[in-house]
């Protein structure tokens, strides 16, 4: 897929142009000039935002080097541009059009971020996690080790093969929620609806036992 | 199957416990960070369990929605720190 040339209009920020967002989906849905011009600022708003996240996973990680970043800004900026401008019928103008864009541009290097980190990296589909101590007194270390330990028999009681494999992946080893649903053929989506499925009976489980009286909330 | 002799750190026990209600699925929250992070950017204590649960709960869109505040923030030239702290408050 190509697009207009970005040098020749690099001298103004797409982001700080005034456009009303009414401006933007007519002039990118409308043919004529205006359109090429707005397609081409829609791309460098897109390799803004995907060069910021790019910039934010990777910034502690030198070794990566700036050719291999250059290609992951520029592979998902071009698939968010397909995105944004398959959806441009979608946006209502609940936000500013540019904040809208964004969000595709973030998404779409999140992902080959995450995709590209663990390429060649084998993904753990049943978990032993090292033990961890935790906190400093006897105490703490009994109480944290004893939850744990209930949060571990709940797991093998409680959760189907799926979901034990899914929240063990997910927040034991901590495998990307992305790089896991390629894995298994799955989405995010689908993925965390099963986390969230099996939260639930882990609660559940905790509460009857009575390690839980409460919800946990906002850790 | 697994037995009984896997031991999980405090903080992934945790993670496994959390209680990210009420449901937002994935694609919702997508559909409404947009709109969502310019209330936040402009002074709107979060005000929405649902999206607040699932930035909590779910650490691929929570990751991706603090890095699209602070790109907004960015744009408008105000300091990030604040929203970013109501982006999960309750
Ligand atoms: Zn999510």
């Amino acid at each position: 897929m190509t697009f207009l040339d970005d040098h020749e209009l690099a001298d103004t920020d797409p982001a700080r142009s005034e456009r009303a967002p009414d401006d933007w989906v007519e002039l990118l849905s409308l043919p004529g000039p205006g359109r090429d011009e707005a397609l081409a600022r829609l791309h460098r708003l897109l390799l803004k935002a995907a060069g910021h996240q790019v910039s934010q996973m990777l910034s502690r990680l030198p070794a990566i080097g700036q050719a291999r970043r250059e290609d992951m800004v520029n592979q998902a900026a071009d698939e968010a541009m397909v995105a944004v401008l398959g959806k441009l019928s979608s946006f209502q103008g609940r936000s500013q059009f540019t904040t809208w864009a964004y969000k595709f541009g973030i998404l779409h290097a999140a992902v080959e971020v995450r995709r590209n980190l663990w390429r060649n990296r084998e993904v753990p589909l049943e978990s032993l996690a090292e033990p961890a101590a935790v906190g400093t007194s006897p105490e703490q270390l009994a109480e944290a080790a004893d939850f744990s330990q209930a949060v571990s028999r709940a797991i093998d009681q409680v959760l189907t093969p799926h979901q034990r494999r899914v929240v063990l992946a997910l927040l034991v080893d901590e495998v990307p929620v992305d790089v896991l649903a390629d894995r298994l053929g799955s989405t995010r989506n689908a993925l965390y609806k099963t986390l969230h499925d099996a939260r639930g009976r882990l609660r559940t489980r905790l509460t009857v036992a009575g390690y839980l009286s409460q919800p946990l909330r906002g850790r | 199957m697994m037995s009984s002799h896997r031991a999980l750190s405090k903080e992934a026990a945790e993670r496994l416990t959390l209680a990210a209600e009420p449901w937002l699925s994935c694609d919702d929250c997508f559909e409404q960070i947009d709109g969502y992070i310019e209330r936040v950017l402009a002074g709107d204590a979060a005000r929405d369990p649902a999206m607040r649960a699932h930035l909590i709960g779910c650490a691929a869109c929570g990751d991706e929605a603090r890095s699209l505040l602070l790109l907004v923030a960015e744009d408008q030239g105000i300091d990030p720190g604040p929203a970013l702290s109501r982006l999960t408050a309750e």
